[in-house]
């Protein structure tokens, strides 16, 4: 012990550690999980794409604070029921000198298109849109498949470098050097990428005045640090001036902290219990409702994430300009027994637990143990069901477990929660008709309703804002009444920021959406 | 001695080909695939098959199994589904950090096992000999992310943070690349002390109950009091005599902590942020990245069989009654 412990004096002493000047200060960031690529056409990766659509590329059009489309590569637009012709910036420039042409973005939305790219991109995005045509060196039309709702957030993403990645077989573009040492188009280039450790990047000087100019902060490391605790004390620290997904248990402990505060904003992620409706307990929506209202979701928001959440009706997040608004259904015990009592599940032998034909009201809850709320809530929600006479057998299991069970629907109940990657209103994936007979697909309630498919048609096809916010506020209420989910809230994302730093914004375009505009105390704004 | 390490490799070589062989099949009995790691929920169902493809996971396992042989025999590895690079730059990253970090603990465990070792027993029920050993049980059953977690808030606390900034994560300082050469190596060291620490503590307190044990035993020998005898200063007679003899068994301790050090270093480079084989590993297993599970379930394979062989072939050196290639 004598040892280490002189060990310790002598090789602490000899280090300043910290940073250098105000001026050519790093900015660092902390977050959990290493990025897998930085090429938008074949990332699958959510953090990456908050990571490099504001910072690393320049996105054809941008969203202001209220989530409404702006213009950004595309500096205007003619838009009809058929297609969109876009004017591009013609000052924007690869990171390598070459301009941003209307071919790139051609050649981006060919190769997100092709089949055999596979791309997330396409899949977010693109769904709608048919072709691309260039009409000049900074024009270019998209043709649409059909008329549609929301058209311009189909090109809420970057173009990528034509002369780079031609003659890259799209099979194999995943693992082409590109995605590792990307040549982007944003204010930041990635300057060396250390995998596990840290991603550097630094401003580009030359970045347009009319988008915002160079960042006024010049150096920026995304660092990789897996454990929390040592995320929050290098926070607390000042070695670290962001904490990216901070937990929400942690938050109280940057309570009068001087270094850091905590920033607490809307997000794109829900939480929810999936019933599969193809299970005879849940195939009745009566019984779903009961379930629902049996389940104090306000006491689970309250006890998991410190009421760090907003309360959940439907999939339309409620910071959306088209978000209906409606009330979730009630917490009412008595009135969850009388549904149960109607549907036929009355307590009739004395245990405590309702029954049906000699078959009691049981199921097992499927929940991935990964999640560090998950046990804590699949344990309220046993408590709280068993108060009105159903049995919850927890099953919590590994991630991946779960996963490929619930998109097999081989469970009766899960406990999961859904993100969304980009902030056009589509529900059809999860609630509707057509997905539930697809397998594989992300309706693995397996939930159908005729009159709610046709609402969805009608939200996602017209062109007409007010006529959608009607529709979709019908087709919330038709969610309400059916509960294929019980949604049990809207999470709210936390982030440990430093006091350090000005400027910071963070909503739910990203947490590093607006870091551009970010500056240290004391620093003049650009 | 060359025929014995000769016989050993060879026979090593089918017993690494089952690890992988096992590995293999257990990584694919596992549920899911690299496709349902990806978080994104979105992605529609065509697109994850057509993902299945491009990794070439649409082919039958035998199939898979055998391509994989035949890249490992070239060298290659494949490439990596989650960092999509070549495993051999992953590997080529993460290994030389974990040895580093490892290597560092061996000696850590050994110069420090054994200096508690020998003072214990030269001091047999003295008062430093019941407070280390005390000190020992309570550090051998602390386990190793725990004694991390603390000493991370230790070094930061308000007491200790102002005189003794050490680092708690990471390989290198931010300014790494602005300090000189020296300065580069000092803070390199600065953020091995904690890792080290708490890897290798717990091991170090072992190695001491055995050195202890060890001590014990050759200080009751002939030779020793035959030593004594002669006049010789009880100096030479511990350093000179006894511990040489006392150190044989603890050679072979070598072998045994290796792979146990390969095990610790998965959790502490998790709590400290550092960029080994261990969290790859861990990473690669829950991202179902198959190539980089594969090759680094080999390589650490390889490096526990190595260890056994050189533990074996230093006993070998060291105690000359020992012998391999019969005669």
């Amino acid at each position: 012990m004598p040892v280490v412990a002189a060990a310790l004096v002598v090789v602490g002493a000899c280090g300043g550690g910290g940073a250098g000047q105000a001026g050519s200060r790093t900015l660092v960031l902390g977050y959990a999980e290493d990025l897998q690529t930085l090429d938008p056409v074949v990332s699958t990766d959510q953090n990456a794409n908050d990571l490099m659509y504001p910072l690393l590329y320049t996105p054809l059009v941008t969203y202001d604070t209220a989530y409404r489309v702006r213009p950004w590569l595309a500096r205007s637009w003619t838009l009809s029921d058929s297609d969109v012709v876009f004017e591009l910036r013609s000052d924007v420039r690869w990171q390598d000198g070459k301009p941003v042409t209307a071919e790139d973005v051609k050649f981006t939305f060919d190769l997100a298109k092709d089949p055999a790219t596979a791309s997330p991109l396409a899949a977010a995005y693109l769904t709608d849109v048919d072709s691309a045509e260039v009409l000049g060196p900074h024009r270019i039309r998209f043709r649409f498949s059909e008329p549609h709702a929301e058209p311009l957030q189909d090109f809420a993403w970057p173009p990528v470098p034509k002369h780079l990645l031609e003659g890259i077989d799209p099979a194999h573009l995943a693992d082409a050097p590109f995605g590792r040492r990307p040549v982007g188009s944003g204010p930041y280039r990635v300057v060396r990428w250390e995998a596990g450790q840290e991603i550097l990047l630094e401003a580009v000087d030359s970045f347009p005045a009319a988008l915002g100019g160079p960042a006024a902060i010049g150096r920026v490391s995304y660092r990789i640090l897996p454990e929390a605790t040592t995320r929050l004390q290098e926070l607390l620290r000042g070695d670290l001036q962001v904490d990216g997904p901070l937990e929400p248990q942690e938050a109280p402990r940057l309570e009068g902290s001087k270094r850091a505060r905590l920033a607490d904003f809307p997000w794109r992620q829900f939480t929810y219990i999936g019933w599969n409706t193809r299970d005879s307990l849940f195939r009745d929506p009566s019984v779903r409702r009961a379930l629902t209202m049996a389940i104090d979701r306000n006491a689970l928001l309250q006890a998991t994430l410190y009421g760090h959440g907003r309360p959940a009706v439907g999939p339309i997040p409620p910071w959306h300009p088209y978000a209906p608004h409606l009330q979730p259904l009630p917490y009412d015990p008595d009135s969850a027994r009388a549904l149960l009592a109607r549907a036929g599940w009355r307590d009739t032998d004395g245990d405590g637990i309702l029954d049906r034909h000699g078959v009691p009201f049981r199921f097992r809850l499927l929940a991935s143990q990964a999640n560090a709320t998950f046990p804590d809530l699949v344990q309220m929600i046993q408590a709280q069901l068993g108060k009105v006479g159903i049995e919850v057998d927890p099953e919590l299991l590994e991630w991946q477990t779960v996963l490929s069970r619930h998109r097999a629907r081989n469970f009766e109940a899960v406990l999961t929660n859904w993100v969304l990657d980009n902030f056009r209103v589509d529900p059809r994936p999860l609630f509707s008709t057509r997905a539930a007979n697809t397998p594989g697909s992300a309706n693995r309630s397996s939930y159908s309703n005729p009159v709610a498919d046709s609402l969805m048609e009608v939200g996602t096809r017209t062109s007409d804002p007010e006529r959608a916010r009607r529709t979709w506020a019908v087709f919330e209420e038709i969610l309400r009444r059916d509960q294929p989910f019980t949604f049990l809230f809207w999470n709210d994302e936390l982030a440990g920021v430093s006091r350090d730093l000005e400027g910071v914004h963070m909503d739910a375009r990203g947490e590093l959406f607006t870091l551009p505009d970010w500056r240290w105390t004391g620093q003049a704004s650009r | 001695m060359l025929r014995y390490s000769g016989r050993r490799l060879l026979g090593a070589i089918p017993l690494l080909l089952g690890i992988v062989t096992l590995t293999f099949i257990l990584l694919h009995l596992a549920p899911g695939d690299p496709t349902t790691a990806y978080f994104n929920p979105n992605i529609p169902p065509d697109v994850i098959e057509q993902m299945r493809r491009n990794l070439g996971l649409d082919r039958p396992l035998p199939v898979q199994y055998l391509d994989w042989l035949r890249s490992f025999f070239t060298g290659h590895f494949g490439y990596s589904f989650s960092q999509h690079r070549p495993v051999a730059a992953v590997i080529g990253d993460a290994l030389p950090n974990t040895l580093l970090l490892s290597g560092i603990s061996l000696v850590l465990i050994f110069v420090l096992g054994c200096a508690a070792g020998v003072v214990q027993a030269v001091r047999q029920y003295s008062a430093a000999d019941q407070v280390l050993t005390l000190l020992a049980l309570a550090i051998y059953s602390v386990p190793g992310f725990w004694l991390g977690l603390m000493l991370i808030l230790l070094v930061s606390s308000p007491v200790l943070s102002g005189w003794l900034h050490l680092p708690i994560s990471g390989m290198v300082s931010i300014d790494h690349e602005y300090l000189g050469w020296w300065g580069r190596v000092a803070d390199r060291a600065r953020h091995l002390v904690l890792p080290v620490i708490a890897l290798g503590l717990a091991s170090a307190a072992g190695v001491a109950r055995y050195m202890r044990g060890s001590m014990l035993e050759v200080v009751g020998q002939d030779y020793i009091r035959t030593a004594r005898a002669k006049g010789l200063p009880e100096r030479r007679v511990i350093l000179g005599h006894a511990l040489r003899n006392a150190l044989l068994p603890i050679v072979s301790l070598l072998g045994l902590y290796l792979p146990l050090l390969f095990g610790g270093t998965v959790v502490i480079e998790y709590v400290f942020s550092w960029p080994g084989m261990g969290r790859l590993l861990y990473n690669a297993i829950l991202a179902r990245d198959y190539p980089v599970v594969m090759a680094a379930t080999f390589l650490f394979g390889a490096l526990v069989v190595l260890g056994n062989l050189l533990a074996d072939l230093l006993y070998a050196a060291v105690d000359p009654r020992v012998r391999y290639d019969g005669r």
